[in-house]
């Protein structure tokens, strides 16, 4: 007979434990129990089987790993958690027993460790055993800069203390001053939400988002004892982080904080930056820009330059060149139209990559601008952008915070002015060719600078999302801007994309189609009047329509698609019938040598394509049953889509061919 | 003087009621007992014999007050009685200093200065507790204590490369005979991905890559199939709502007719009981028809052969079913492989059409489907609407109205990824409900 298995003495029932079961080994409170999962990463777990699991006739509610919780058993945090509750036991029998004073000391002498001899923990121990390699903490690190910028902008509560607040936005900082010095900012995108960036550290995408200022409400349903829980443990992370990401870019942590411009609303501005091996120097230079060393260099060869700038500081003639190698800093800095080389000092220093006006380098795409901000814009987001692609001087008005490049508005230097309020009516007039803003004289309700662009805020977005300056006449204040595109969707090749010109998306087929239309059209052009008409509403407001409309539309845009179809295939033929109607004469010479050229163009495409169609046909042969009938059915949505993109472009191909008629 | 008495009843055995018979007129006065009455009337009789009425009589005439002690009484007693206890005599005595105070003060300013002998005019209370302390403090021992974890500037790198630790580990150990102890491994449990929420199983980016329709200038089309599918959703809601509405309106109505059924019912029985007369001839006809009904008769052979051809025939018309059903589940088998194939393939198709879209990275949190059983006791969290309507749309970033809530999107964002389990907040302690009883054994206690 075999042996008798008893319940719940093997199996799931051993493998999971349910939460009072844990707390209850770990003799813990259940708050203290949660803390200790977020911290450690245990997660509640799912039993198959919940019934074979729990002992109890109630239903439990949440299971663990019985492996974790025995692991937990070690955690050096767990003695901390205890004397925590010690002192909690100490505190309430003191006040049962009438003893206020005493308890009041108890607590006293815990806060205040050094007199205790008993320090308070901290979760760096944590950091090393959560993320082994560098790379998962930075995997990890959307989630922690989401929540450490959410905090950072939160108003301060009893749930949510000012201290902590203050210690994210210190955190946030530093880290977009890494992102800054490295260019390693990528996208960023503006959505009704808040501000997406995204940043590439060490080959790593990182995505995170930035609320809005001041529109965050705190509301009852979230569980702020579990988020401040994730929010003392990001903070821990970030900080070491930020230590490993400075010293790889051979800058010091933490970078020198100025109180007092942190107080007048500097942000960004209230670092300075050193080198770590200024430091040895005894004097802190503020280092902001991208020239600076990749790596930490020998210090031999380090020494030998030191030397040498020790020697050059001396004759004052030279020393701009080296020593002061970036007085960016924040304000005290000059506009300088000329760029810095820097060559290696000593045989063997480090060459540092050379600066310069290459509009293909997309992180210094801001570089040779000067920005004003005006009162109403966002101006943090902007100074950060700005400056992670290389912008130097940003000014904006006092309202704003400390750290202006310039407060003056009417600053000479300043090349693009960002600015975001309506146009006066009157003045609206005036510029109704979009160009006029930036060469107005007129100074009055909507001061214009002569010899600056004025522009919206998007523009700075677009520019950096498309690695490009845009064309800023589409941005001017008053004018309807584009549509701001998310970074984040990338199209599907052959897909229709607004954002580029028709030339670039359409096919070969297309093409040669379209043109064909034209010099068709160009032969009857009574009958491309009257199809013209049709389509004219659309050129009109596109938010004004309902979908209704829409599909009529396209009905009618199939039809004629149709129609065009058997027109460029008989086109000979249709001439002599539409001349016959007209009661002309067949005019035969109209078909000139560029649509027979084109015609020929089209006739070899066809045939190329019938031969790509039969060389597919065959290949189809080869494969397996299943495979091809994926494949047909991949084929046949393909062309599905492809078609509607086609619809898309030859609609657009309409409006702009109407445009170019009506200009 | 309380007795003990049971439960109910005099404590006497049960008997028929004292009342002779009144009937007849002579009978009725002579048999009334009028015992009681005479009591009385004796009782009243021997007070004013002795002296007039009690009820009468003013207090001072029925008590007095004594005042004189019985010196008799203390000599009774036994003579260690009488004499009071020495350490309570030593106790009494008290001195004209008053005593030293025990409590702790903080030392003079300059210890050991002679001072002028003049007290301050005001003590400082060093020890003293405010209130907002004290409630804290009772807040602490409740386990509502501030944060205790110290927050501090990295001054190390935590990913520093471990060999040269190891080096020096090494080292130590060449000098060191005794074995150090092992640290405890981590069991592989610990690694694995938390349980995320949603039904494909797959883990949930922390932030999903926003698409075209969350821009605050969006373009047109994002914006109208976003809207349209918002719309969608929303109607679909409504009619659900309205549904659900409709279904209890009439599960209300069928409740009330058959209500009022029930009362009519009810009248009409009553009505009947006192005005049809005829109903009873029915009745009493009905109650014979079942008195009457006849006893079974035992069953004959045939019979009892009869019903066992019935039920073998039964028990082999089933068994056929159940071999049928299972032969026909069988050739299914083909079927469902053939399903399940095509279910795949489709699967294989779409990943095959478009693979970006198959990473969940782009999926929005509230478009993932969620499984169905999920984590701990509650229900995910709805997600707010993230929709700028259309009237409020507007191309400027400064007029733009943000939506949603952040702090709720991270906090549902971290359920759904499976981190912690959902909670609700519960405002208060649930209380345990009282419910004020007598015992029962009020009944017992008498006052004789």
């Amino acid at each position: 007979m075999p042996k008798i298995k008893k319940k719940g003495q093997a199996g799931a029932a051993k493998n999971y434990i349910t939460r009072t079961q844990a707390v209850k080994k770990l003799q813990l409170s259940l708050p203290d129990f949660r803390k200790l999962c977020i911290w450690k990463g245990i997660y509640p777990r799912e039993p198959r089987n919940k019934k074979k699991v729990s002992k109890s006739a109630t239903a439990s509610t949440t299971f663990y790993y019985t492996k974790d919780i025995q692991y937990l058993l070690h955690e050096p945090l767990l003695q901390k958690f205890r004397d925590q509750k010690v002192l909690e036991k100490k505190i309430s029998r003191a006040l049962g027993r009438g003893d206020v004073s005493d308890a009041a000391r108890f607590e006293r002498h815990a806060a205040r460790p050094e007199a205790t001899g008993k320090p308070r923990y901290t979760l760096n121990h944590i950091i090393r055993e959560r993320y082994p390699t560098f790379n998962d903490a930075l995997r990890d690190l959307d989630d922690c800069l989401s929540m450490l910028f959410l905090f950072a902008n939160l108003p301060s509560t009893s749930a949510v203390p000012a201290k902590m607040i203050a210690r994210c936005e210190r955190l946030c900082l530093e880290f977009q001053h890494y992102l800054i010095v490295s260019h390693s900012l990528r996208k960023s995108f503006l959505s009704i939400k808040g501000i997406y960036y995204q940043a590439n550290i060490q080959g790593e995408d990182i995505l995170w988002l930035v609320p809005y200022k001041f529109n965050q409400r705190i509301v009852g349903d979230v569980d702020f004892r579990i988020m401040g829980t994730f929010v003392e443990f990001y903070m821990t992370l970030l900080g070491f982080v930020n230590y490993r990401l400075y010293s790889s870019i051979g800058l010091k942590y933490p970078p020198k904080f100025d109180q007092l411009k942190d107080e007048n609303g500097a942000e960004l501005g209230a670092f300075s930056l050193e080198g770590v091996n200024m430091a040895t120097q005894g004097e802190t230079k503020a280092v902001t820009s991208g020239e600076e060393q990749q790596q930490g260099p020998d210090p031999k060869v380090q020494a030998e330059v030191d030397k040498i700038i020790k020697q050059l500081k001396e004759d004052e003639s030279k020393n701009d060149e080296t020593a002061e190698e970036d007085a960016e800093a924040d304000d005290e800095e000059k506009p300088t139209d000329a760029i810095d080389k820097f060559e290696p000092v000593a045989p063997g220093g480090d060459v540092l990559p050379q600066p310069a006006y290459s509009s293909n380098d997309p992180s210094q795409l801001f570089a040779n601008f000067t920005f004003y901000l005006s009162r109403e814009t966002p101006r943090q987001p902007l100074e950060f952008i700005l400056r992670a692609f290389g912008c130097k001087r940003i000014g904006w008005d006092s309202v704003l915070g400390e750290g202006a490049f310039t407060n003056d508005e009417s600053d000479p230097s300043i090349t693009h002015h960002i600015i975001d309020r309506p146009v006066v009516q009157a003045v609206a007039s005036e510029e109704g060719d979009g160009e006029d803003n930036q060469t107005a004289q007129k100074v009055g309700p909507n001061q214009r600078y002569p010899g600056r662009i004025y522009v919206q805020p998007q523009w700075v977005w677009d520019c950096v999302n498309d690695e490009e300056l845009k064309s800023p006449e589409l941005y001017a204040p008053g004018a309807a801007l584009p549509p701001h595109l998310s970074p984040f969707v990338k199209a599907a090749p052959g897909q229709y994309d607004p954002t580029l010109p028709l030339e670039a998306q359409q096919t070969e087929a297309e093409a040669i189609e379209a043109e064909l239309e034209d010099a068709e059209k160009d032969g009857a052009e009574e009958g491309s009047d009257v199809e013209n008409d049709m389509d004219v509403d659309d050129a009109e407001d596109d938010e004004d329509e309902e979908e209704g409309d829409e599909e009529e539309e396209e009905e009618a845009e199939d039809e004629e698609m149709e129609e065009d179809e058997e027109e460029s295939k008989t086109l000979q033929r249709q001439l002599e019938l539409e001349a016959e109607l007209q009661g002309k004469k067949v005019q035969n010479k109209k078909v000139d040598s560029k649509t027979k050229a084109k015609l020929e163009q089209r006739k070899a495409l066809e045939k190329k394509a019938k031969e790509e169609a039969e060389d597919l046909e065959r290949a189809k042969g080869m494969l397996s049953k299943k495979k091809r009938k994926l494949f047909e059915q991949m084929q046949y949505t393909n062309n599905k889509k492809s078609a509607q993109d086609e619809k898309l472009r030859a609609k657009r191909r309409k409006l702009e061919k109407e445009k170019a008629q009506k200009a | 003087m309380p007795v003990l008495k049971p439960l109910s009843g005099d404590g006497e055995a049960p008997k028929q009621f004292k009342q002779p018979s009144r009937k007849g007129k002579k009978a009725w006065r002579k048999n009334v007992d009028v015992t009681e009455v005479e009591q009385g009337l004796d009782e009243l009789n021997a007070q004013i014999i002795k002296g007039g009425v009690i009820a009468e009589k003013k207090s001072e005439e029925l008590f007095a007050i004594d005042v004189k002690p019985d010196t008799e009484l203390t000599k009774k007693l036994p003579k260690q009685l009488r004499k009071p206890l020495k350490a309570d005599e030593i106790l009494a005595q008290r001195s004209a200093v008053p005593a030293v105070s025990l409590k702790k003060r903080p030392a003079p300013e300059t210890s050991g200065k002679v001072t002028d002998g003049v007290l301050p005019s005001k003590r400082l209370r060093a020890t003293y507790v405010t209130q907002k302390e004290l409630s804290r403090l009772k807040r602490v021992a409740d386990g509502h204590h501030t944060t205790t974890v110290e927050v501090v500037d990295a001054t190390f790198d935590a990913w520093a490369d471990p060999a040269e630790e190891k080096k020096k580990k090494q080292v130590e150990e060449t000098f060191n005979f005794l074995p150090k102890a092992e640290k405890p491994k981590a069991p592989k449990t610990l690694t694995q991905q938390p349980i995320s929420l949603a039904a494909t199983g797959k883990q949930l980016p922390a932030v999903p890559k926003p698409k075209g329709d969350k821009s605050y200038n969006p373009a047109f089309t994002d914006y109208s199939e976003r809207y349209q599918e918002e719309l969608r959703k929303a109607e679909e809601a409504e009619k659900k709502r309205l549904e659900e509405l409709e279904k209890e309106r009439l599960k209300q109505e069928a409740a009330a007719r058959s209500r009022a059924e029930a009362e009519a019912a009810e009248k009409r029985a009553e009505l009947s009981e006192w005005e049809d007369d005829s109903a009873w001839e029915g009745a009493e006809s009905d109650a014979e028809g079942l008195a009457k009904k006849k006893r079974p008769e035992r069953k004959t052979q045939a019979q009892r052969n009869k019903i066992k051809r019935r039920k073998a025939e039964e028990q082999r018309l089933k068994h056929e079913a159940a071999i049928k059903k299972k032969e026909a589940e069988a050739a299914r088998v083909k079927q469902i492989a053939k399903e399940l194939a095509e279910k795949e393939r489709q699967l294989a198709l779409q990943k095959a059409e478009n693979p970006e879209e198959d990473d969940a990275s782009m999926e929005e949190d509230d478009e993932v489907e969620l499984r169905r059983r999920q984590l701990g006791k509650f229900k995910l969290p709805e997600k707010d609407l993230e929709l700028v309507l259309p009237d409020e749309l507007q191309d400027s970033l400064r007029l733009l109205k943000p939506e949603g809530n952040l702090l709720k999107d991270r906090y549902r964002n971290m359920l759904l990824r499976g981190k912690v389990e959902a909670r609700r907040h519960i405002p208060f302690k649930k209380q345990a409900k009282t419910k004020v009883t007598e015992k029962w054994t009020f009944k017992d206690f008498t006052l004789d």
